[in-house]
């Protein structure tokens, strides 16, 4: 709108004569005007505060702790446990989350929680340890009463936030340290609780710096910071300040100071990290301090304090002395003001920062772990309510079982690297471990760098997978019990395959031998790609591929014989699906990182039960574990036993791909399954095999987890036999010798072998069927043994 | 009443006593309501049903007895999903005790999750090692489920199964299958 003119050369009173009526429609319209702009900037500051107010992000849980008598777990890990869910030791333990030592275990009192299924009062307990196990759990009380079942409340390993890549950790005004608004009311607007949104002497002192050229001041108010926080620009121009004062009177009107000031110090920006912007005084105390905010001291306070008037020039990490100059200064305000006294202002400033060197990165020490939850929400739930519910999520993570796979991954990457010379951080890895009966996933580790939000290696990388597709061949002949046993021996000798489409095919061995006529089982063993192939072959690519969506693989390898070596590409993840199945006695159960979803109010949202699915016969899975686990006690993965004890019997297959571009290990113990990938992210060849560097990796974490040994029932329509590995026939069981192999019933050998060699020390191994699966080592010296026949001295020595 | 409460009631007299009556042989299937199984009734005293001891033999851990009972609980009180939720968190205690996967097919069951029943008894059987009886009740388990999805040659064959190893587990001898 333009404003009309006004001529010099006639007077004023004549002007408003001749042109009175015009003024006044003018004046009205501009009124109009403005009281429509301020009714917009009215509309506006009130969605902004609303949607900032009630956005409540959700809130992710790793597993709750269950506690027993029996449990295996020593003090150490149960003070870990406690700590990570934030308790601390008092000699008084009875305020909830404290502990105390005692003679055989703790004292210690949990915190009320809201469970998926409903309350937990908060208890003061007593656990006594004994022999690396729970003794004793007790209620402390007049009397004190045993208990058979504790469950600490679920470590917050993340949450979802509102906002584009605003992290916050909300917090109510009540939950805010009182020291922190005296000193945020001294330093930034010590008329807060008395003015209406603006300051108009400290505007115009101001100004009037600002005009004389003293120096530029702020004089916002902390409403009128909020205003300018909500639109983020940090332009200063006068229209700019005009429509602030404006907002943040219109803020006071709607609302009450207190209201005013939880927004704040929610909102207010302290700190970037990368893309992720700190807001909010509750998640910068994490991010400079890795502590909740009601358990920093004085100066702390004051530093996040001092910040806000400009997190990017006062940056503890980045300009520490100009930092601790304003936190001083801070200080200084509330000694002034008297808020705190002279002798806790001189405590206090002689304190260093004292900020955490490296941030705690991303809005989670699990990043790989959330993100794959937040991708199974995304399925269910639209992302705004994901961002702004408050949903709590209650999810799968196991804390002890992730940090073993995190380290493992970690040292025996750098351990690789320097014993063979790579530069430092060539190496990238992705660990992903499931509960073998229930598919929950307990550790996800998607790179080295695990607390750092990045490429997610164990759901995103799609590698070859190299021989960890072999069981799928073998299992397939191992349902044709009239065709195919442990020991139908197959042919391992040169092949050369036409295939329409592509390129003749001729697969290697990796020795770069052929082994002629090998058994079955020895060929899973030693990995031979020729014998597999063939066998593959025989049985049909097509029959082969067309089982995979079974085991909940849904992308279809090309139909190359090839994909029967894996020549196709999966993630870590979906190798742990497939693993899955065998490890479950062929039962498949979708691999789970949710447990449960529960509203803010406590509501029950959604459960994930668990699900299972037959896909395949238990006996030829059974089988199958049994050759898998030839694979580590006398294959590809022999080394394993250099972690695991070979009481653990773990079943297990190593891959490897061309030029050594990936290392891979997936296997199975009684209780877990387990992917482990190493390769580069350039993908250049790593120069390791799956045994060399997966299984390694694999084999270290396995080692502080103390895994369940794997001893499947076996099925009813399996027995054990006695056979002589050289013959393949069967000796009675009056012979005492031979070894003894799990054989479908009715597949077994039936030509029976003389006791030609019963004198010597071996073979009681008769059918017990807790030896089921383990093939028994004991081979008696005095067999002979021809040089080609000598796989099995390399099976079971 | 809730009849889930008189099938588990019933269930466990049946594995307590290790007698009881032979099941019925469903003749037609729509004589047999969907989701009740065709057990024996529970005996009544006084209009008081017996409660069945939580049975010792189901696991030696007092967390694991702990949880079933509050899923009995819950069972009892209709709460199925907080039923199914506390068979789970026994199930991450001892995830190879067949009885624990017996007690959720039998709640799928009650769920009117006849297929996911049927797997899961399947699943108990897998761990139920020489347990006759177990086997037997994920038989009928599985014979109830096969009723309810209209299967009633498939449950006839899973009752006349559930017979032979009640049989079995009395006489303690092997079954002929």
């Amino acid at each position: 709108m333009k404003l009309p003119v006004l001529p010099w050369n006639i007077s004023l009173p004549a002007f408003l004569r001749s042109h009175g009526k015009a003024l006044r429609v003018t004046a009205l319209l501009l009124l109009l005007a403005l009281s429509g702009y301020i009714f917009y900037l009215d509309v506006t500051i009130r969605e902004a505060f609303e949607g900032r107010k009630f956005a409540l992000p959700a809130r992710v849980y790793g597993r709750a702790l269950e506690v027993y008598p029996g449990l295996r777990l020593t003090p150490a890990q149960f003070v870990d446990e406690l700590r990570t869910v934030g308790y601390r030791e008092n000699p008084e333990p009875n305020e909830a989350g404290t502990y105390k030592h005692t003679m055989n275990g703790l004292e210690f009192s949990t915190r009320e929680f809201v469970f998926g299924d409903g309350p937990q009062a908060a208890q003061r307990l007593r656990i006594e340890f004994a022999e690396g196990a729970v003794a004793l759990l007790q209620e402390r009380g007049t009397t004190d009463t045993d208990l058979p079942l504790v469950r600490i409340e679920p470590p917050l390993i993340g949450g979802i936030y509102p906002g584009h890549n605003e992290d916050r950790a909300l917090l109510k005004l009540d939950q805010v340290p009182k020291p922190l608004i005296d000193a945020l009311v001294s330093i930034e607007d010590r008329k807060f609780y008395s003015h209406w949104g603006i300051d108009p002497r400290g505007i115009a002192r101001a100004l009037y710096k600002t005009v004389t050229g003293q120096r530029i001041e702020g004089g916002s108010t902390i409403t009128q910071q909020l205003v300018k926080n909500f639109f983020l620009t940090s332009e200063r121009t006068l229209t700019r300040k005009g429509t602030e004062v404006l907002m943040a009177m219109l803020l006071e009107l709607h609302y009450g100071k207190d209201e005013i000031l939880e927004t704040y110090l929610n909102e207010i920006f302290l700190g970037q990290d990368a893309t992720r912007a700190i807001h909010g005084f509750g998640l910068a105390s994490h991010f400079y301090f890795d502590r909740p905010l009601d358990r920093l001291e004085l100066q702390e306070i004051a530093t996040l304090v001092g910040m806000v008037k400009g997190p990017a020039v006062y940056d503890p990490r980045k300009s520490p002395d100009l930092t601790l100059q304003r936190r001083n200064i801070v200080l200084q305000e509330m000694v002034r003001l008297s808020a705190i006294t002279q002798a806790q202002f001189v405590e206090a400033r002689q304190k260093p920062l004292g900020v955490i060197h490296r941030a705690p990165t991303g809005t989670s020490p699990y990043p790989a772990f959330l993100q794959y939850v937040h991708r199974q929400l995304q399925r269910d739930y639209r992302e705004e309510d994901l961002r702004s519910e408050g949903l709590r999520i209650f999810t799968t993570l196991d804390p002890r079982v992730q940090r073993q796979a995190e380290e493992a991954l970690t040292l025996r990457l750098a351990e690789i690297e320097k014993a063979r010379r790579m530069p430092a951080k060539t190496l990238e890895g992705a660990v992903v471990v499931s509960s073998t009966q229930n598919g929950e996933i307990q550790a996800l580790v998607g790179g080295r760098e695990a607390r750092y939000a990045g490429y997610n290696r164990a759901i995103d990388a799609q590698r070859p997978i190299g021989s960890l597709a072999k069981p799928i061949v073998f299992l397939t002949a191992l349902e044709a019990p009239d065709r195919y046993t442990l020991i139908t021996p197959l042919d391992d000798s040169a092949l050369v395959l036409r295939q329409a489409g592509t390129s003749d095919w001729k697969p290697q061995n990796y020795d770069h031998q052929f082994h002629g006529q090998v058994p079955l089982h020895t060929a899973l063993a030693h990995s031979y790609n020729v014998s597999t192939a063939r066998l593959g072959i025989d049985l049909g690519v097509d029959n082969i591929l067309d089982k995979l969506p079974l085991y909940g693989i849904e992308r279809r390898p090309p139909s190359y014989a090839s994909s029967l070596l894996g020549a196709f590409e999966l993630s870590p993840i979906e190798v742990a699906q497939l693993y899955q199945t065998f490890a479950d006695n062929g039962f498949r159960t979708p691999l789970r990182a949710i447990r449960e979803i529960v509203t803010a109010d406590g509501q029950p949202l959604q459960r994930y039960p668990l699900n299972v699915e037959p896909v395949a016969p238990a006996a030829p899975v059974y089988l199958l574990t049994s050759a898998l686990q030839g694979v580590v006690s006398a294959g590809t993965a022999k080394s394993l036993g250099n972690w695991v004890p070979a009481e653990v019997k773990v079943a297990g297959k190593t891959g490897t791909t061309d030029d050594l571009r990936d290392s891979w290990f997936a296997g199975y113990t009684g209780d877990r399954v387990a992917v482990v990938w190493v390769g580069r992210d350039d993908n250049k060849p790593s120069g390791l095999t799956g045994a060399s560097g997966a299984m390694t990796v694999w084999g270290e974490m396995m080692k502080n987890i103390q895994p369940e040994p794997l001893e499947p029932a076996m099925p009813e329509d399996v027995e054990l036999v006695n056979v002589d590995p050289v013959t393949g026939l069967r000796y009675i069981e009056e012979c005492r010798t031979g070894v003894p192999m799990p054989f479908i019933k009715g597949s077994a050998p039936t030509e029976v072998s003389g006791c030609a060699f019963a004198s010597a020390e071996t073979g009681h191994a008769g059918d017990d069927p807790a030896v089921g699966a383990e093939v028994k080592p004991e081979v008696k010296p005095g067999i002979k043994q021809e040089p080609e026949k000598s796989w099995l001295q390399r099976i079971f020595d | 009443m809730d009849r889930t409460v008189l099938f588990f009631a019933a269930a466990l007299l049946l594995l307590l006593a290790g007698c009881a009556s032979a099941p019925k042989q469903p003749t037609a299937t729509s004589a047999m309501p969907a989701d009740i199984p065709q057990a024996e009734m529970p005996v009544l005293s006084g209009g008081v049903i017996v409660e069945p001891e939580p049975g010792p033999a189901m696991s030696g851990n007092r967390a694991v007895i702990a949880l079933l009972d509050r899923a009995q609980l819950d069972n009892a009180a209709g709460q199925r999903e907080a039923a199914g939720a506390s068979l789970e968190r026994a199930l991450r205690i001892e995830p190879r005790n067949a009885w624990l996967w017996h007690e959720l097919a039998q709640l799928r069951l009650t769920q009117g999750q006849y297929a996911q029943a049927i797997t899961l008894a399947r699943k108990s059987n897998s761990f139920a090692g020489r347990e006759r009886r177990v086997q037997a009740m994920n038989w009928k388990v599985i014979a109830n489920a096969r009723v309810a999805q209209g299967d009633s040659a498939g449950a006839e064959q899973a009752f006349k199964t559930a017979t032979e190893l009640e049989q079995a587990a009395q006489t303690g001898a092997m079954p002929a299958f």
